[in-house]
């Protein structure tokens, strides 16, 4: 068990900044996600934690010793690859012994992990089997075998899920969940998939062009997102970004947008707004504030907008409506029966409240 | 079902005409020249050779009658044949392990990135591409005992003239075409190994790392396996290659000291065009193809079997 502690952490490949100063305190039994688009640095920031690749600049402490000169062998790391990297060669069974094998582990102890790790994992009558017999999701489960039996002190996991079908997916993700409840080790995952990471962290790290752009809870991060770009990245849906102008009303502050449609904001927001009418900004909306009108009494900040279902995709439970509002495209996820056709045209009860405003400038958030 | 009319169709019901039986062989027509070819150059030579090694052909006698297997049972009776033979195995068994090992090393060292890399690699396989006579020619000079680089170094190091007649003095005979087989061939085995390990899957060695494995280990689990098809062409091609050795011996030793060096390439020539033998030639000939025939299906069987 351990904590994890990088700082000013710095990683060229050529002319290529991959990681830019980055500052991270993960916590002993902590279950964190480094999440980010393809090309953020979330896996050469996992592999330098391992020791795979030397960062050019910055300590890596984990358990409190600065790992920075240590091989990847000597840091008591285990980790999970994307294509799993079983060793083709060795069965099921001997692929999971093969790190305690390496450190001499006496047989009799050896045969005992390795069956509780396969009943764990539930694939105790595979272990003769070779991995080329295996199906993608039982691969998987043996590489996180291979990795739980060594009981090391930090557990990585780079794209683990990504190579599984959809099924798969979600039912290993609930595995890897179960797995850290039960032998509560620090884990760092890394993954491009926002689902992911809202499901299974602890602690989201979201990284863009090699650095932190926020982090902290999930919904932390979901609700109080700090720049346009982390509300943009999480969700999905993923949130309406509607350009508009603050302009101040009668009763307060709204939203003017370009083609003349307002909606009013909220009056709890309308003192920190103050002085800031004529600026230009973003009026983020997630599709599952929008709802649609009953025609009764609207609660306070929800306001009623009049807009046409241009496209509707219905999931079941609920349904997909392309709409437009302030002339752009947005999407609201209403109830399954709220819209039936396209073209119809209905009253959305838009909840402003949660509405995330964004500086199209600095494309921060302004509070 | 519903198809089946408009097929009927296209096929009167009597006869086909001349040019859709020209369309349907004349695949077999574009290749038909080739083929000949090929059988011409390839088979008929075969053939050939398997009568005249039937037969009593010298450079005096012109026999043709059939001999039966006169030539045959001789081959079991020639003791410098079974010397040539023995020759060959001790040059393929020391040489062969020797090119894989120090190609696998080779490779090993330059699996990873450094700068001069590629030109690195261009000029250590520069041996492999001159023709073997010539690498022969070279390392006789090499060897030579009055101005030879090898004989200078060796004075130098060991700090007073070494004379050592590398081509001639029995004991070292066999060291000199080994040095010089091994120099010519090694690169080869280089070559081939770098592209196989290079290829050996990248996370299963940094797994292999996490989990602490040993160098040794991580061999034997992972990289060997790994490469083993591409070790097994390559000894095979190597294989038969020693087999057949010929020109680096001619240049160095011409099979000397007597024939000590003699292997069966050389024997064969020997037998064919200095003593001209034609027809016991095509017998030792015929010997030495069944001998690589087998060789050849055993080592292909057991690839089978490994993978």
């Amino acid at each position: 068990m351990a904590d994890v502690r990088l700082s000013g952490v710095h990683k060229y490949y050529g002319n290529v900044h991959a990681v830019r100063g980055v500052d991270l305190v993960i916590n002993d039994g902590e279950f964190a996600v480094l999440v980010g688009p393809s090309g953020c640095g979330k896996s050469t920031l996992l592999r330098t934690i391992a020791g795979l690749e030397d960062p050019d600049q910055g300590t890596i402490a984990i358990g409190g010793a600065v790992v920075n000169d240590l091989r990847p062998r000597e840091r008591n790391i285990a980790m999970v690859f994307q294509n799993y990297a079983l060793y083709p060669y060795l069965t099921v069974k001997e692929n999971i012994a093969f790190g305690l094998r390496a450190r001499k582990t006496p047989e009799i102890e050896l045969r005992k992990r390795v069956n509780e790790a396969a009943e764990m994992l539930g694939i105790g009558g595979l272990l003769e089997r070779y991995p080329r017999q295996l199906s993608g999701g039982q691969r998987q489960r043996v590489a996180i075998g291979r990795a739980i039996v060594r009981k090391a002190e930090l557990f990585l996991f780079d794209e683990p899920l990504s190579n599984l079908d959809a099924q798969l997916r979600d039912e290993m993700r609930g595995e890897i969940k179960r797995l850290h409840h039960e032998i509560t080790t620090t884990m760092i995952y890394v993954t491009h998939d926002q689902v992911e990471a809202m499901t299974l962290a602890d602690r989201i790290v979201l990284l863009r062009d090699g650095k932190i752009e926020q982090q902290g809870a999930p919904l932390e991060l979901f609700e109080r997102p700090r720049t346009g770009f982390v509300a943009g990245f999480l969700g999905s849906p993923s949130i309406n970004l509607i350009p508009a102008k603050l302009a101040s009303t009668d009763n307060g502050i709204s939203a003017v947008f370009e083609n003349g449609g307002t909606l009013a904001l909220p009056a709890s927001r309308v003192s920190s707004l103050k002085g800031m009418e004529g600026r230009p900004i973003l009026l983020g909306i997630r599709p599952q504030h929008f709802s649609r009108a009953t025609g009764g009494a609207l609660r306070e900040g929800v306001m009623s907008y009049p807009a046409t279902a241009e496209l509707i995709q219905p999931t079941g439970t609920r349904t997909l409506t392309t709409i437009k509002i302030g002339g752009v495209d947005a999407i609201a996820e209403l109830q399954a029966h709220d819209v039936e056709s396209h073209g119809e045209t209905i009253e959305l009860a838009v909840d402003l409240n949660r509405a995330v405003l964004i500086d199209p400038a600095s494309g921060e958030v302004i509070s | 079902m519903m198809s089946s009319p408009a097929i009927e169709t296209t096929k009167p019901a009597r006869g086909r005409t001349f040019g859709r039986v020209l369309e349907d062989h004349l695949p077999y027509l574009i290749i038909a020249p080739a083929i000949l070819i090929l059988l011409l150059v390839g088979l008929f030579p075969l053939v050939y050779s398997l009568i005249v090694s039937f037969q009593h052909i010298t450079m005096t006698e012109n026999d043709t009658s059939f001999a039966g297997l006169m030539n045959y049972a001789e081959l079991f009776k020639d003791t410098r044949l079974w010397a040539a033979l023995g020759h060959t195995a001790i040059i393929t068994v020391i040489a062969l392990p020797l090119e894989l090992l120090i190609g696998f090393l080779m490779a090993q060292l330059f699996i990873d990135r450094m700068p001069g890399r590629q030109l690195f690699v261009a000029l250590l396989v520069l041996p492999t591409v001159i023709s073997p006579i010539v690498a022969g020619a070279t390392w006789r000079l090499m060897f030579d005992v009055r101005f030879g680089p090898v004989g200078q170094i060796l004075s130098f190091l060991a700090g007073e003239p070494v004379r050592i007649l590398w081509t001639v003095n029995p004991a070292y005979v066999y060291p000199a075409i080994i040095i010089c087989e091994v120099w010519q061939w090694s690169p080869f085995m280089f070559l081939l190994l770098l592209a196989a390990l290079s290829n050996v899957d990248q996370s299963q060695l940094e797994a292999a790392e996490l989990d602490g494995a040993s160098y040794l280990r991580v061999l034997r689990a992972i990289i060997l396996p790994a490469i083993a098809p591409v070790v097994a062409v390559a000894c095979l091609i190597r294989g038969l290659d020693l087999v057949r050795i010929f020109d680096i011996i001619w240049a160095l030793t011409e099979g000397g000291p007597g024939s000590m060096t003699e292997t069966i390439s050389l024997y064969t020539y020997i037998q064919g065009f200095s003593q001209f033998e034609t027809s016991y030639t095509a017998a030792i000939a015929f010997l030495v193809i069944a001998l690589l025939t087998v060789i050849t299906t055993l080592v292909l069987k057991r690839m089978e079997l490994a993978r």
